[in-house]
């Protein structure tokens, strides 16, 4: 019997296209943001307010001309983005969009190990293609994204074990559902370390080295154009709705929220967009009011701050779960 | 930190020195080309320099001009010391055009030489460059633009050399190409950074892309074309230049500027420097990917660019000087605009500067970046804030005061510490120095003409023209033989001299650390090749 | 479909500034149109580090023999389909610099160029003003529109005819009597 209810889940809502649309609003949201910030006005033209500039730029990549170096390595340098974007989007099905996952399951035990790793798969997959692309810029792009994100993963997922001790279990639906005083007030040390991690792991903000177009002219995407280089786009843009979307699950209570009537689904949904959108805010004004940070410096800020501070969070943390908490 | 107004060593009298030293062997001939000018001959002219380096340390070359003097080509080699400007003459034969080299004596003399010998083919022993250095790659061999028998129409190109070594395997990058187009610069010219890991250990600069000869160009066109031709060597700092050659044909014409048209002048220039140094301060935050720093700057550059269209008519190319005085006048009902908008850039100046100062992430790009000392500072006669960053107290407009600098008051911005930091903290400094000049000029504008009218033909006669561009000393030297139109134009640019600075600052950097270094020295590459 | 590619390619236009030898009036000005009084980002206009990425070419400055060589070779490196806009006076024709030795002059002596912006330098909003109409010039007609063109010049005469029939009244009734006067003269 085919389930036609999983299969448009899947397709529409809140699969695919809901996290593709989410995608491109998220990216609009992005760049108006930035544009006010700068003083300026960001996208005006492509339809009201500019507000499909990210699909008509998709569009357009998509309808240009493919070109592949001679000495690129031809079936990483075709499929890699791709297959990074389909990780990507597989890895936000996991999570509790309109109050049950996309797969329309509660998940299982551990499965916020297993999109943290489709996370860094993603990210291994866009390195692997500067790589490919044997383009001395390409390649120096790559080697920082993986420096950098390997480095970032390990109090990336520290961070991300303090809410899931809190709520006692590794299953985002339970870390997400548990929360009746969301964790950004039980743990906001944990908070505030996760956002400036995840700046890092998404190469955004202080953070965003391997775009350096100073330095490196295009970076790992120098040589792409076309189709591939809008799936680099969108895996680029995929990650950062994915990062914001976790801290909202950690965090921020998940979709739970209160409902005033009609289908809950449709007000877990909404409370989902509104505190996701809260996230890419934050995560932009970050991005905007920094300059760069060198290679050495970000990493060395990892080493010896993010680092440290992930374990002593994750110590406070359990301290105050088991001694504090209960008493109050 | 910042230091006042150094009083330059005023002590050492030069001629003095070069007399007692050198006694017979030169001809001194005072008030020509500068304080003094000194004819010697292949080989002596070693021995001036020397003597004067030993005599003071502040001793600098300006330029290097050749001539084309029929049978003989001549060498000019024009030197800067703490409280002088002299000349030293020197001349070759055209069948065996050799003179010793004087890098050894003063290193900042590289780029000089390698040009004189490329454009007109004088052989420096000790410094010769395989290829060409100014020249396109396609010049053919022997063919030397600046002398009098070359007509550009004439020449013919060789064929495109032989492609660049293939690219060593992606495992080993060892030489990245900061190449003709590249975000990071908006002009072309290519720099090969020889890497270690992510530590410089080699720049090597290839200049050129932008050399539209127009030194020759100068020499087939009238005095009065002239001076737009030579405005458009640079589109940031055209006012300067063209002031810089008015001045130097005012000089031969021994023409007396009326003093109104020298401070409208002053308002003019000093207009051109704080746009310039708002727009390198804003260029400053998109290399280090502070682009909301870029995007605040270049606002609040837009008013300036409108006071440039208030004063002249253009927004780029104020075209405000003539031989004589200026174009235009400036009518008093402007006058309260300019200083509103004055006033308004005066109150945004504290935020930015407190930005410049205290802000952790320039701090941390910005500190400790492209260390230049004084010494080298000195050996590589750098100019402008590059030299005053880094503690060396020069400012044509206080060492040497052209049009009326010598009757308005404003400070000199000197830092020591010789990094990115302290050179664009010294820039940022000048902006406000440059409102004050303009105000004082507006309050104190003397009534009576604008201009004077020049003679159109110059009588024969050689002059040389120092004035102080926003990126550092501008100089040029122009001979006239009595026609006209022009026999030499030559011009040299801050951006030349500071060039040879970059290229040694950049090593043992972190190769992330070379753009925000790159835009410190302000590197306008037009000028560099004209 | 096409109709919405078109509309893509036009709402979406990627550039890459390239200077073949200018004196950078030109190039501040480009890069002015980003900042906040042009900002040309409105019209999705974004400044792409690498060739491989843009569809418009900006191109200033005469082009030198130095740089021939390579802005052939940036073109070439950019995906179809491509526009070139040659900007400011020197691009044109080689401006101030033509004839000298070690210029080009114009950018169409190397590349196929799509557009001229004229100036020296041209301002910004010469500079958008080029951008737009080459975006315009890129989409489809659209037919309906056209009528309504041609009606709208008709609309102020229209409303403006009490007004302008005094005056051209007046002026036929003066040119009248001269007429009248002149043709006496000439008989004698």
């Amino acid at each position: 019997m085919i389930d036609f209810d999983l299969i448009l889940r899947i397709l529409i809502f809140p699969g695919f296209t809901f996290i593709l649309l989410l995608t491109l609003f998220c990216d609009w949201v992005e760049r108006k943001l930035e544009a006010r910030l700068q003083n300026r006005v960001g996208p005006m033209v492509a339809g009201p307010g500019g507000i499909l500039q990210p699909l008509a730029d998709f569009i357009k990549l998509l309808t240009k001309e493919d070109i592949e170096p001679r000495d690129a390595k031809k079936t990483v340098f075709k499929f890699a983005p791709l297959i990074a974007f389909t990780i990507m989007v597989f890895a936000i099905c996991f999570l509790p969009i309109d109050g049950a996952s996309v797969l329309s399951t509660t998940g299982f035990n551990g499965d916020l190990i297993v999109i943290l790793t489709f996370s860094t798969i993603a990210s291994f997959l866009l390195f692997l293609s500067g790589w490919a692309s044997c383009n001395p810029y390409g390649t120096i792009g790559s080697a920082r994204v993986l420096t950098q994100f390997l480095g970032y993963d390990i109090p990336l997922f520290m961070l991300a074990l303090t809410p899931a001790f809190i709520a006692g279990s590794l299953s985002i639906f339970v870390i997400a559902s548990s929360q009746t005083i969301p964790y950004i007030l039980l743990a906001p040390w944990a908070f505030v370390l996760f956002i400036i991690a995840m700046q890092a792991e998404l190469e955004k903000g202080p953070f965003d080295v391997p775009d350096a177009e100073s330095e490196l002219v295009g970076g790992l995407e120098t040589e792409y154009t076309g189709a591939k280089l809008a799936f680099l786009h969108l895996t680029r843009d995929v990650q950062i709705v994915f990062g914001a979307a976790l801290v909202v699950e950690l965090f921020l209570g998940g979709p739970y929220g209160p409902v005033f009537f009609g289908l809950p689904a449709f007000w877990y949904s909404l409370w989902f967009v509104l505190k996701l959108l809260a996230v890419v805010i934050v995560a932009e004004y970050i991005t905007t009011l920094f300059a760069r940070l060198r290679i050495d410096q970000v990493l060395s800020a990892n080493w010896r701050i993010i680092l440290p501070a992930a374990i002593l969070s994750l110590m406070l943390t359990v301290a105050m779960v088991t001694w504090v908490y209960p008493l109050v | 930190m910042r230091r006042q107004n150094q009083t330059p060593n005023s002590n050492i009298d030069i001629i003095n020195v070069i007399e007692t030293k050198l006694k017979d062997k030169v001809q001194i001939q005072l008030g020509q080309l500068g304080k003094a000018a000194i004819v010697t001959s292949n080989g002596l002219h070693r021995d001036v320099l020397k003597a004067m380096v030993e005599a003071d340390e502040k001793t600098a070359i300006i330029a290097i001009t050749g001539l084309d003097l029929g049978a003989n080509l001549g060498v000019l080699y024009h030197i800067r010391t703490s409280n002088a400007f002299l000349t030293i003459r020197a001349e070759v034969p055209k069948d065996n055009p050799k003179i010793q080299t004087v890098i050894d004596i003063i290193p900042g003399a590289v780029f000089h030489e390698l040009e004189v010998s490329d454009l007109l083919g004088v052989v420096f022993e000790g410094n010769r460059l395989p290829g060409h250095f100014v020249l396109s790659e396609y010049w053919p061999e022997g063919v030397y633009p600046l002398r009098k028998d070359v007509k550009a129409s004439e020449i013919k190109l060789n064929p495109p050399p032989p492609e660049e070594e293939k690219q060593p395997e992606y495992g080993k990058i060892v030489k990245i190409i900061i190449g003709p187009q590249h975000p990071a610069l908006l002009e072309p010219e290519k720099f090969a950074v020889t890497v270690d890991g992510e530590t410089v250990t080699k720049v090597e600069p290839r200049i050129g892309y932008v050399h539209r000869g127009i030194e020759k160009a100068a020499e087939s066109r009238t005095y009065l074309q002239d001076v737009y031709l030579i405005e458009r060597i640079c589109g940031i700092c055209n006012t300067i230049h063209a002031c810089n050659f008015v001045e130097g044909v005012e000089k031969i014409l021994k023409t007396e500027v009326p003093p109104r048209a020298k401070y409208l002048r002053v308002i003019a220039l000093e207009l051109n420097r704080l746009h310039s140094h708002l727009l390198t301060l804003g260029h400053a935050g998109l290399e280090i990917g502070y682009e909301t720093l870029f995007q605040y700057f270049w606002r609040d550059r837009e008013p300036i660019m409108d006071l440039i269209e208030l004063t002249s008519g253009n927004r780029v190319y104020a075209s405000l000087m003539t031989v004589g005085g200026v174009r235009r006048d400036l009518k008093d009902t402007d006058l309260p605009k300019i200083k509103t908008t004055l006033e308004d850039l005066r109150k945004k100046l504290p935020f930015y500067r407190q930005i410049y100062r205290d802000e952790p992430s320039i701090k941390a790009r910005m500190q400790k970046v492209g260390v230049l000392k004084r010494e080298d500072a000195l050996k590589l006669c750098v100019v402008g804030p590059v030299a005053r960053g880094s503690g060396v107290d020069i400012d044509v407009r206080k060492d040497e005061p052209y049009e009326a600098y010598g009757e308005i008051p404003f400070k000199e911005i000197v830092y020591t510490e010789g990094d990115t930091w302290a050179r664009m903290n010294v820039r940022m400094n000048e902006v406000e120095e440059s409102i004050n000049i303009i105000e004082y000029a507006i309050d104190h504008l003397p009534t009576g003409p604008f201009r004077v009218k020049a003679p159109r033909v110059v009588p024969a006669g050689e002059a040389v023209n120092r004035v102080e561009a926003p990126r550092g000393e501008l100089f040029c030297y122009i001979k006239s033989n009595g026609t006209a139109f022009p026999e030499r134009v030559k011009v040299r640019t801050p951006t030349y001299a500071n060039i040879p600075a970059f290229l040694k600052t950049a090593i043992g950097e972190n190769i992330a650390d070379v753009p925000p270094n790159f835009v410190s020295l302000d590197p306008c590459f037009s000028c560099t090749d004209r | 479909m096409a109709n919405t590619i078109t509309w893509a390619r036009v709402k979406s236009p990627w550039v890459l500034h390239f200077n073949s030898g200018a004196c950078n009036g030109c190039d501040i000005e480009i890069v002015a149109l980003l900042t906040p009084k042009y900002d040309v980002e409105r019209f999705g206009v974004k400044l792409e580090p690498s060739p491989r990425h843009a569809d418009v070419l900006l191109v200033t400055g005469c082009v030198t023999q130095q740089c021939a060589e390579r802005l052939k070779r940036v073109y070439d490196q950019m995906p179809q389909p491509k526009f070139v806009v040659a900007i400011g006076a020197c691009a044109c024709s080689g401006g101030v610099f033509a004839g000298n030795y070690n210029v080009v002059g114009g950018v169409d002596k190397v590349i196929p160029v799509t557009a001229y912006i004229p100036g020296c330098p041209p301002r910004p909003e010469a500079i958008l003003d080029g951008v737009v109409k080459l975006l315009n010039a890129l989409s489809p007609p659209k037919p309906k529109k056209q009528p309504k063109q041609v009606k709208t010049p008709e609309l102020p005469k229209e409303e403006a005819k009490p007004e302008v029939a005094k005056p051209e009244a007046v002026t036929q009734q003066e040119v009248k009597p001269i007429v009248e006067e002149a043709k006496p003269n000439a008989k004698q």
